[in-house]
Order: C-alpha cells, then sequence, then structure tokens
C-alpha cells in the first residue's frame, strides 16, 4: 500500500478495515506488539505509588495551559526568539509545507535528516520535500523502515508496529541490497550504516517537539535513538515542527510530563535521550514551526478541547481492542486508534472523518490509561452525537433510515415482533443471494465473516410457551398432585428440548 | 504572510477560549517525595540502575584512579581515538592520554572527523540516582556530536553531582535554562542509544552510541 491510496476518503473506518484485516502479517504482529507494549508498561506504572497523582496533576497542567494557550503561544515565542530561534507560524499543513520549503530554499538545502515527528506525517512532509526536488530520510529506524516500504505509519510511538523482523528483512533486501535476515540487531545495524552517511552528508535536520515550554522557550524532545540529537546537531539548519497544543507553561512542571510519558509510551523509567533545547548553538540555525492546521477547531469545542491535551504517547492504542485488531491504517489518517478516532474528525471534518467515532467498542479501556485523563469514550459518544446530526458519512439518507425504522420498532411490542419478524425473512433472503452480489456494509460483514439466520425460537415466544407449559403442569398437579413421577419426568425432557 | 497567520490563530485561540471557564494555576507537583539518602546509598541506587539500562561504571576513590581505569578500558576496548569536550572535568581526566590520540572540541570540527573517533569523552553537570541519568550541558553543536557521533560516550562525574532524582535536581535545572544567554541543549542521557522499533524488542546502539560508560570519582 503506497501512502499515495492512503489520502482520506470518504467513510474511511469501514474502507481501510477490510484491507487491514486482510494484510497476512499485519494484524498478528500488530497484535502481539500492542500485548507486549501494553504489559511491559503496566508493569512500569504498576510500581509507581504516585501514579494517580502524577495523571491528576498532568491533567490539571495541561487544561490550564489550554486555558491560556494564546498567551503561552506569545510568551515561547517571545523567549525562544530572544535565544536566537527563528518562530514561524502556520494556518494549514501546505502553509507549513511552503514555509520549510522557503527555508530549504534559503540555505540551499539538497537533503534532510528527520527526527520522527507526527506534525509531519499530519503535513505530508515527504511528499513536499518529494515534489520539490529534495531529498528527505526519515532517521527513526521504524519511520526508515515504513518509509523504505513506501508505507504510512501504523502506530504514533512506534511507527512500524506492523512488520515482523521477517518482512523488514525482506524490505532491506529488496531496497537496500542487504542480505536477507530475519535477526534484530543485524537489522539494526543495517539501519545504522545507512543512515551515518545520511546524517554526515545533510544539509536540514528537522524533529518534532514533545513539549514547548512557555517561560523559559525550551524545546523538550525524547528520543531513544539519538537520532533526534544527531539530526539536529549535525546540519547547519534545525526546524523544529510544533503543534500549538504542545505548550507548557513552566519549566518547573516539565518533570511530571517526563516521568510520565516515558514510561507510559514506551516502558522505560526515562528515555535514551531527554533534549531540553534551548535555542540554536552557535553558526547553526534553529526554526519553530508553530501549527494550527485545525487545532483550534478542537478548541471552539468545550465537550472536545480536552483531547488538545493529549501528549501522543500511544497507549490508548495499545490497550484498544479494536486497534489491535485492525491497526493503524484502518483509521485511514495520520493518527490512529482511540486519540485518533477524537481528534481527525475534527481535524479533517465529520464530512470525511464522520465513522471515525464509531470504530470503538467504548469499554473504556484507553480513558483509563491516558496518562493525562483525556475523557475518550465521553469524547467519542459526543461526536457519534455530532456525526448523526451534522453532515457526515454516519448521517446518510440510509441511515437515517434505518435508525427511523428501528426507533419506530422499539416503540410497541406489536411493532416490535412484526420487525424482529420482517428482519427473520429478510436474512433468510439475504442467505439465498450470491455473495458476489452484496454491496457496500453488507459486503463488508460478509467478506470474511459469516451472516447466520437469526436463531430461534425468540425469546418473546419462548416466554410464551413457558407460561403455557406452567399452566398445564398445574393442572396436571390438581389432577394427580405431586406424586406423579413420570409427569415430572416427561417436563424435564420437555424443557431439555426447548433448550436451543 | 506568517505575521497574518499568527495573528489569525491567536485571534481564533482567543475566540475559542471566551467560552473557557477559568482556570486556576496548578502548583508544581512534587512528583517524587525526598528520602535524604547519604551518599553511600546514591551511588550504589545509580550503579544499579545505569546498569538496568545497559551502561557501565567505573567508580574510582581519586582523579589518579580514574585516569588508569581510563587508560585500561582504552586498552581493553582499542580505542585509538579519543574526542573530548573541553571543559575542566574532561581535561583533568584526559591529563595523560597522549596527545596524538585526542582531539579536544573546537570550532568548526568537521562532524565527518568526529565520525571517525573511537570514544566521546563528556563532563556531566548532574547525575540522577534513581533513573541512571547523567545531564550534560552542551552549549555547541561539537559538544552535542561528541554525545552522540562516536560509537562509545565515556561521562565523567563526582560523587558530589549526585542527585537523589529528577525533582531533586530540576531547580538547578530550571535555574540554568532559564539564564537568557544559554545556547543549545540540557541532555539527559539514560544508558545507550537504543530501539524497540522492530517488533518491540530492545536493541542497543542504533543511531547514537552503543556503549556508554559513566567514570565517578
Amino acid at each position: 500500500m503506497t501512502t499515495e491510496n492512503l489520502h482520506l476518503e470518504g467513510a474511511p473506518f469501514l474502507k481501510e478495515q477490510n484491507r487491514g484485516l486482510y494484510e497476512p502479517a499485519g494484524p498478528k504482529a500488530t497484535y502481539e506488539a500492542a500485548v507486549r507494549s501494553t504489559e511491559n508498561n503496566r508493569e512500569i506504572t504498576d510500581a509507581i505509588p504516585y501514579w494517580q497523582d502524577w495523571r491528576n496533576a498532568a491533567e490539571q497542567i495541561k487544561t490550564f495551559a489550554v486555558a491560556n494557550l494564546d498567551k503561552l503561544l506569545v510568551q515561547f515565542e517571545q523567549n525562544i526568539t530572544a535565544r536566537g530561534a527563528t518562530v514561524l507560524w502556520a494556518e494549514t499543513a501546505e502553509e507549513a509545507n511552503r514555509l520549510v520549503l522557503d527555508i530549504a530554499r534559503r540555505h540551499n538545502v539538497k537533503t534532510v535528516v528527520k527526527g520522527k515527528s507526527m506534525v509531519s506525517e499530519e503535513m505530508e512532509l515527504n511528499h513536499a520535500f518529494q515534489s520539490a526536488g529534495i531529498r528527505a530520510m526519515e532517521t527513526d529506524l521504524g519511520e526508515y523502515i515504513v518509509q523504505l516500504a513506501g508505507q504510512r505509519p501504523t502506530h504514533i510511538v512506534t511507527p512500524a508496529l506492523h512488520l515482523s523482523a521477517e518482512d523488514v528483512g525482506k524490505l532491506f533486501e529488496e531496497k537496500l541490497g542487504e542480505p536477507f535476515s530475519a535477526e534484530h540487531e543485524h537489522l539494526t545495524n543495517i539501519a545504522r550504516r545507512h543512515l551515518r552517511e545520511e546524517y554526515l552528508k545533510a544539509d536540514m535536520g528537522m524533529s518534532g517537539c514533545n513539549f514547548a515550554v512557555a517561560d523559559t522557550g525550551t524545546l523538550a524532545v525524547v528520543e531513544n535513538e539519538g537520532n533526534v540529537g544527531l539530526s539536529t546537531s549535525t546540519p547547519p539548519v534545525h526546524v523544529a515542527l510544533v503543534g500549538i497544543e504542545k505548550m507548557l507553561p513552566s519549566i518547573d512542571y516539565l518533570p511530571v510530563f517526563l516521568n510520565l510519558l516515558a514510561r507510559v509510551g514506551t516502558g522505560q523509567k526515562l528515555t535514551s535521550y531527554t533534549h531540553l533545547i534551548h535555542g540554536a548553538t552557535p553558526g547553526k540555525e534553529l526554526y519553530v514551526i508553530l501549527l494550527d492546521n485545525g487545532r483550534t477547531k478542537i478548541l471552539q469545542d468545550p465537550a472536545a478541547r480536552k483531547a488538545l491535551t493529549c501528549i501522543r504517547c500511544g497507549m490508548c492504542l495499545n490497550v484498544c481492542p479494536v486497534y489491535r485488531r485492525v491497526g493503524g491504517w484502518a483509521y485511514g489518517w495520520v493518527y490512529p486508534g482511540p486519540i485518533g478516532s477524537i481528534i481527525t474528525p475534527h481535524l479533517v471534518g465529520l464530512k470525511q472523518a464522520g465513522t471515525l467515532p464509531f470504530a470503538s467498542s467504548l469499554c473504556g479501556a484507553c480513558s483509563e490509561v491516558c496518562p493525562v485523563k483525556v475523557d475518550i469514550s465521553h469524547q467519542l459518544v459526543h461526536l457519534r452525537h455530532r456525526a448523526v446530526n451534522e453532515p457526515s458519512p454516519a448521517n446518510s439518507l440510509i441511515d437515517r433510515i434505518t435508525w427511523n425504522v428501528w426507533a419506530w420498532a422499539m416503540c410497541g411490542p406489536v411493532r416490535y415482533s412484526l420487525a424482529a419478524w420482517a428482519m427473520r425473512v429478510g436474512m433468510r433472503i439475504i442467505g439465498l443471494v450470491p455473495r458476489s452480489l452484496h454491496v457496500d456494509k453488507l459486503r463488508a460483514w460478509t467478506r470474511g465473516r459469516e451472516l447466520p439466520p437469526l436463531s430461534g425460537p425468540a425469546f418473546r415466544t419462548r416466554w410464551m410457551r413457558r407460561r403455557t407449559d406452567r399452566k398445564v403442569a398445574e393442572l396436571r398437579k390438581d389432577v394427580c398432585g405431586s406424586c406423579c413421577a413420570a409427569c415430572g419426568l416427561a417436563k424435564q425432557k420437555k424443557n431439555e428440548s426447548n433448550r436451543p | 504572510m506568517t505575521t497574518t497567520s499568527r495573528e489569525n490563530i491567536l485571534a481564533r485561540v482567543r475566540t475559542a477560549l471566551q467560552t473557557h471557564p477559568p482556570v486556576e494555576r496548578p502548583p508544581a507537583p512534587e512528583v517524587w517525595p525526598s528520602t535524604g539518602p547519604t551518599t553511600e546509598q546514591l551511588v550504589e541506587q545509580f550503579t544499579c540502575e545505569l546498569e538496568a539500562v545497559s551502561g557501565e561504571l567505573i567508580r574510582c576513590g581519586s582523579m589518579a584512579e580514574a585516569r588508569r581505569k581510563l587508560a585500561e578500558l582504552a586498552e581493553r576496548s582499542d580505542w585509538r581515538t579519543l574526542g573530548a569536550v573541553d571543559c575542566r572535568l574532561c581535561r583533568e581526566l584526559a591529563a595523560d592520554v597522549p596527545a596524538e590520540r585526542i582531539t579536544w572540541t573546537h570550532d568548526g570540527w568537521d562532524a565527518n572527523e568526529m565520525a571517525e573517533l573511537s570514544v566521546g569523552l563528556v563532563a556531566a553537570e548532574m547525575l540522577l540516582a534513581d533513573t541512571g541519568t547523567c545531564v550534560v550541558a552542551n552549549d555547541t553543536a561539537e559538544q552535542r556530536l561528541m554525545c552522540y557521533l562516536p560509537p562509545a560516550c565515556v561521562v565523567v562525574a563526582t560523587v558530589e553531582q549526585l542527585v537523589e532524582h529528577m525533582p531533586a535536581g530540576w531547580a538547578e535545572i530550571a535555574r540554568r535554562t532559564a539564564q537568557p544567554d544559554r545556547r543549545g541543549e540540557f541532555v539527559l542521557i539514560t544508558g545507550p542509544s537504543r530501539t524497540a522499533d522492530i517488533e518491540k524488542i530492545l536493541i542497543l546502539g542504533v543511531h547514537g552510541p552503543k556503549q556508554l560508560v559513566v567514570v565517578l570519582i
């Protein structure tokens, strides 16, 4: 699957979900890695007696930051500018791409090394570089793998979660001409060797940002591989991409977030490298691009704005029973999993992503683990409500008819029996239609699953029958009293045969 | 162009926030309480945590011993060329290293040359015992590269620099970060470079150093 096909178009969840399900190694690798990740992280967070206190504190701080976002943005801009950085603002992804390409042109950039950044995925920056004839290399191992494969990340922390070591071995064999190996260490060394050269010849380095500290003008970036360290210090120009929601009011608040993020994101006490970047080093340039790209739309909706407190740890993906099975692409855009289901509809519009809030069982596992206590389940319900009332794929004519019929049928016992009867007949008829003629949602279901006829008899029928049986038994009792063993036996047998 | 984008974004944020209820500024959380451990306990904890993240600790009673042990380690690991951050602690530690084998950080040092080094020597500002972390201040790009580019990294620190945990040392880090003339970065190094991007299996040494040695004096 190429990046090209992954543009969001129409009801993405249902559309992509099937594709994800039929990738032979994909879902299995995703499932196992997500489970492993959840277990590691649980173990380390369970060991912290203050875990809930930290979550409460983080929630309060982030809520405060969102409530004062305008002031913090200005303060951050002032402070980091005073340290020699240039701050640029972009309303949309296109504008941000334009700004990056302008910088690249100004510094005569031919090659770029990129640290991991979800914002750059949002911007589809690699595409923009490609069109401008600039060679851009992802340097995070997972990102590097998916870039080589011409795919999109399936996870926001571990982008190549869906690929097994064997897949990666085959990929390196095909794209880099390396002898095949499925050994993790060997594969890692191949990437190290190839990317070393890239760092040394790159003209520009890019990074994301985990926290932007307003009162000092600091960019906090966490990583494990050392690629962010290299990408931001080897080339003469460093461009940091920062979503406007990344603001933290004060450096004093940072420790609780660093402690939370490492544990919940990767199951570590701290990641190998935590960079607190304050301004450009002498002789080098630092640019900071502050990106809106729909974030202010989230801020406008009082029931949704808490989604802006997300620190992109990826834990809600790992625990999500839906994500584990369908993988990241099913969600059709950059942010998968529960967090994707609540921010994508805002960022790209309900018209395009209106089915995402329904891609959840509402089990609440995500809300329970979220380190900043984003009320994901409530937001999913809120968005479902909006999706069925505003223009969206969940508000199509067929959906409206279905739910109106449903509502009508549920309002009286006779209507209900009638609907149940119609359903029974309908299912029988569908059973007779060849699968090749199944369309739309029916096809999505029957492609990989059975559509068995409703089992019967219905509860109401059985209930009525039971009542009749009881009456018969009582009548018999009147006739032969409680002594008749044969009657009891017969009744028991009858009951057994009634059971489905 | 971006001036108007700036104004537009800020205007949208301000409009959206009109419906936001006021939020009181929360106090900075304590994170970890202080238990006042002894130096010996701190060293023990640091050693244990550093080993847990696959770092190595060399504990030395004096600078002379540290020099000897560094020479032994260089011999054993076959380190031919040493790059070092030009600071007091590194100068003292590397006093015995022959001049032809050591290069000190200087302006305009080519990264290609730095990549050829066997090992980079840097000095820590602070050590965090509960995570096995070295806090390193890098004011220049050359200092930064010394931490990431050579295949091995040696961090030198003295025992007085050990603090219990991140919150205990944070006041100092925050104070120095707030200095307006500060450039570059603080980096918190916890073990060598690592990845778990393939099947969530941990591998050491991806892009940064494969080996991290802390010399504690």
